[in-house]
């Protein structure tokens, strides 16, 4: 991502952490946000993810629950929720969420948990609909009409 | 808004309700105490307002705390909300999450971590909240 495509994102106020450590899911996430005019910052792990946190301020972020090891996205979520606690935060997991899961999305500031055999562009959409409700529907809208 | 942090306990069961209101007092708090959702509301909506607001979920009913936690969120200033909870369950865990609760702890309690999980809640800028 370019310095000037950073700075154009910053003024359009849309912009997208994601953390994953497959650069095939980074690719798709990156393809789907950026059609959704999204500026969209990728890491495969928490030192990048850090660095980027340090740098940006963040309108979405998108965590692995298993970044390096198992369970670390939760932590890099509450971090990113306290840095940016206007965020939407959200964590991706492997498995179904069971009540550790929600307990630790609650308590890391994520607000949602989502299935990472979900397709990115259902994902995405979700997350849509989560931060601009009224953007979301007149699209749907849009798209019956 | 008064400058000594508050907090409302809401729990059915008294013994936990006093223990909780000393542990928390020895952490600076002014607590008040409810005993049912139905007190709780009506603490709610007589205008008092807290830092935070910690509840049980299954009282009168189950998961009958979740309605304190509605209407918790709903106040401006928004104090922090946090579940305690023995009978944690996909379904009152997953209304937590898409309510927006700030913290969620199944009974046991693990002390330590409640008290640093809301002294942490309590001194975050809050939504509503005027800046002096």
């Amino acid at each position: 991502m370019s310095a000037r495509r950073i700075r154009e994102a910053r003024r359009s106020g849309k912009i997208a952490l994601v953390v994953h450590p497959s650069l095939e899911t980074l690719a798709s996430f990156q393809a789907v946000l950026t059609k959704n005019e999204f500026v969209a910052i990728i890491a495969r792990d928490l030192p990048t993810a850090l660095l980027a946190i340090t740098q940006h301020r963040l309108d979405v972020a998108i965590i692995s629950s298993r970044i390096q090891e198992g369970g670390d996205g939760w932590a890099l979520a509450g971090v990113i929720h306290l840095a940016c606690p206007e965020a939407f935060v959200c964590v991706t997991s492997a498995t179904d969420p069971d009540i550790f899961i929600l307990q630790a999305a609650i308590n890391n500031g994520a607000r949602e948990v989502y299935l990472e055999s979900n397709p990115v562009s259902e994902i995405v959409k979700s997350i849509l609909s989560h931060i601009d409700p009224a953007a979301q529907k007149k699209a749907s809208e849009d798209r019956v009409q | 808004m008064p400058s000594q942090r508050s907090i409302l306990l809401v729990d059915d069961e008294r013994s936990i309700l006093e223990t909780l209101k000393i542990i928390f007092e020895r952490e600076h708090y002014h607590v008040s105490t409810a005993a049912s959702c139905a007190e709780a509301l009506n603490i709610l909506q007589d205008g008092h307002r807290f830092h935070a607001v910690i509840t049980d979920l299954n009282m009168e009913e189950e998961d009958i705390g979740l309605k304190v936690v509605a209407a918790a969120i709903k106040l401006r200033p928004r104090p922090a909300v946090v579940i305690c909870t023995g009978y944690p369950s996909l379904e009152n865990s997953r209304h937590a999450l898409d309510l927006g609760v700030d913290y969620m702890a199944h009974k046991p309690v693990e002390l330590t971590e409640l008290i640093s999980a809301l002294n942490r809640l309590v001194s975050r800028p809050r939504l509503g909240a005027s800046r002096k």
